[in-house]
């Protein structure tokens, strides 16, 4: 007898030994109400064939499989997956690609399109504005949208000009008309819209002819995943990062072209590897970086020329969004194994220094920072200081310094004293409805959209919060 | 291909990976090593510049790793069997040192426990 015949003996009786179907009594499998349509169609199993023996019927009609002995578990399985593994980078591409047009969606007629006028007119609150296609592709260069929005649903970008948005784009109008620097953090709970705010302050931005920084994600520049350096007599010692800057010098390559042509150099720069005489344009400057190596004097150069009083310099907006990543320390190691704190990173202490009002921008312009409820870490100075400033603003009550905490940064609480907050809450039931007719426009929601159907979604999206009204309406399947 | 201390390590293997390689290199020491040369620890070989990789040469020349550190504990084991102690005549018989049973598996002792030790 060959061995595996002989084991075979001693297997215990299975699934596979049939016994006669009188010995055994017929189970019925499934219980009263089911809602599996499988088990539901035939409540009973077919007479022919008992229920094999040592099958468990457990009381919500699963059934779990006995143990059975397996022969030959260690032979190799011979199946090889033949096809062509992804190339490097290729599986990041597919989660982070941003779609933004859907070929399905119907195109919603008389839509208004959104224009530096629009964005500020108390007309307009409550309405969807579509982007312009030259303001898409800026948005688009600097990384503004996202991923995890829901873009890829409609036929063009368009966005909801909320009561809030009028606000900031006021406050940024402000600012740039007096020459000085609004210094403003976006707060508010989870899935409000506080990342679409920003993106819409960076597109009126662009609409005014403004040079743009956007950071599309704190987290990018201190969780220890570009390159950085230290930057030589410097005390404190700082450090740069240069393939980050050379992302930098590419959005703004990208997105303020026609600007960069217009504008030229007023200082010599004999820093630089390559001679660039006064009068040069700001275009040539920024695309001399091509290597990251020899990057960071020419991110300086273009920040120094950029900033320059009394060189007639548009308005700069400097974004971020992530605050609560650049406000700790990072994940970066100085030489000495300690964690470098994420002020001391180069490019996030300009921001900060702004934010803080230690530097001005000289021609004006606007430092907008969104936080993230979704992943970000703990921060209880930075929570600490929206918190007073909301309480300064009347929005809620003094908050209390926690005397044991020792979590509390001096060095985040220095930087944030004197900030705005906007703090973005619900929206109305007005502003619910245009929404939602423009989701009905598209043919996306097949209701009629009445007075009834909008509260009803704007209850159930936690009063008004665009996100969760987008889940229950927009991501489920049912209609 | 990248040459760190004449070994060859493909372009897309991580840095700290790469250094852990070496023998009495662990993760503690890899990540000192990086932060010594300002290197993020998701830096691939590949893109290291050719200054660091010199570097880091050098700077693993400089510690007591591979043949150096099995020679340590080579000479550890040797001292023990020259003064005749049970630790050291458990070693040259390649059973287990520490008193465990030895009726059934001792593979590990058998592999590893010996005179010469290799890792």
């Amino acid at each position: 007898m060959s061995v595996p015949n002989g084991l075979r003996c001693l297997l215990r009786p299975s699934t596979t030994t049939s016994i006669p179907a009188r010995i055994v009594p017929v189970t019925v499998l499934a219980a009263s109400f089911s809602s599996t349509s499988l088990l539901g169609k035939n409540p009973l199993p077919p007479k022919g064939k008992a229920p094999p023996s040592r099958v468990k019927v457990l009381p919500g009609g699963h059934i779990r499989a006995g143990k059975k002995m397996q022969l030959g578990k260690f032979k190799k399985n011979k199946q090889v997956d033949r096809s062509r593994p992804p190339a490097p980078g290729e599986r990041k591409a597919y989660r982070k690609r941003v779609t933004l047009s859907n070929n399905n969606a119907l195109p919603v007629e008389g839509l208004e399109e959104m224009s530096p006028q629009a964005m500020v007119d108390p007309e307009k609150v409550g309405r969807m504005l579509a982007l312009p296609n030259e303001l898409v592709d800026q948005l688009r260069a600097v990384e503004a949208f996202k991923p995890t929005q829901t873009w890829n649903m409609f036929r063009q970008p368009s966005i909801l000009q909320r009561k809030e948005t009028r606000e900031l784009a006021e406050k940024m109008q402000a600012a740039a008309g007096k020459g000085e620097t609004l210094k403003l953090v976006i707060s508010g709970d989870r899935l409000v819209g506080k990342s679409m705010l920003l993106l819409q302050a960076v597109s009126y931005a662009y609409l005014n002819n403004w040079i743009v920084f956007h950071i599309p994600e704190g987290q990018e520049l201190t969780n220890a995943s570009t390159d950085y350096a230290p930057i030589p007599n410097t005390a404190p010692t700082q450090y740069s990062q240069q393939a980050y800057a050379l992302r930098i010098l590419q959005f703004l390559r990208k997105a303020n072209q026609k600007l960069l042509l217009d504008l030229k150099t007023v200082f010599p720069h004999p820093e630089l590897v390559q001679h660039f005489p006064v009068g040069t344009s700001l275009l040539q400057v920024a695309n001399a970086a091509k290597e990251p190596d020899s990057t960071w004097p020419i991110f300086n150069a273009v920040l120094q020329e950029l900033t320059a009083e009394g060189a007639g310099r548009p308005p700069i907006l400097f974004s971020l969004d992530g605050l609560s990543f650049v406000m700790k320390a990072s994940e970066y190691r100085s030489p000495a194994f300690e964690l470098i704190h994420s002020h001391d990173l180069s490019i996030v202490r300009r921001f900060v220094d702004l934010l803080s009002g230690k530097t001005k921008l000289p021609s004006g312009g606007a430092v907008v920072a969104a936080t993230s409820r979704g992943n970000s870490p703990r921060n209880p100075s930075m929570e600490l200081m929206i918190a007073q400033q909301e309480a300064k603003q009347g929005l809620r009550e003094q908050p209390v310094k926690e005397p044991y905490n020792r979590k509390y940064d001096d060095r985040v609480e220095a930087a944030m004293r004197d900030i705005e907050v906007l703090r973005l809450s619900s929206v109305s039931r007005s502003e619910a409805r245009s929404l939602m007719e423009y989701w009905a426009a598209s043919g996306l929601l097949r209701t009629a959209v009445d007075e009834k159907a909008v509260s009803d979604k704007w209850a159930l999206g936690g009063n008004g919060n665009l996100g969760e009204m987008e889940r229950a309406t927009l991501l489920t399947m049912r209609y | 291909m990248v040459f760190i201390l004449g070994v060859n390590f493909q372009e897309q293997k991580l840095v700290k990976k790469a250094l852990e390689t070496f023998y009495a290199l662990g993760p503690q020491k890899s990540s000192r090593i990086l932060a010594k040369y300002s290197i993020h620890p998701m830096m691939k070989v590949g893109s290291l510049p050719q200054r660091t990789i010199t570097a880091l040469t050098a700077e693993l020349s400089s510690m007591t790793i591979e043949n150096d550190a099995r020679k340590i504990v080579q000479d550890n084991i040797k001292r023990l069997r020259d003064i005749g102690t049970v630790r050291g005549r458990r070693h040259a018989m390649g059973l287990p040192v520490r008193g465990q049973k030895t009726r059934n598996q001792i593979q590990t002792a058998r592999k590893l426990n010996r005179v010469e030790r290799r890792g």
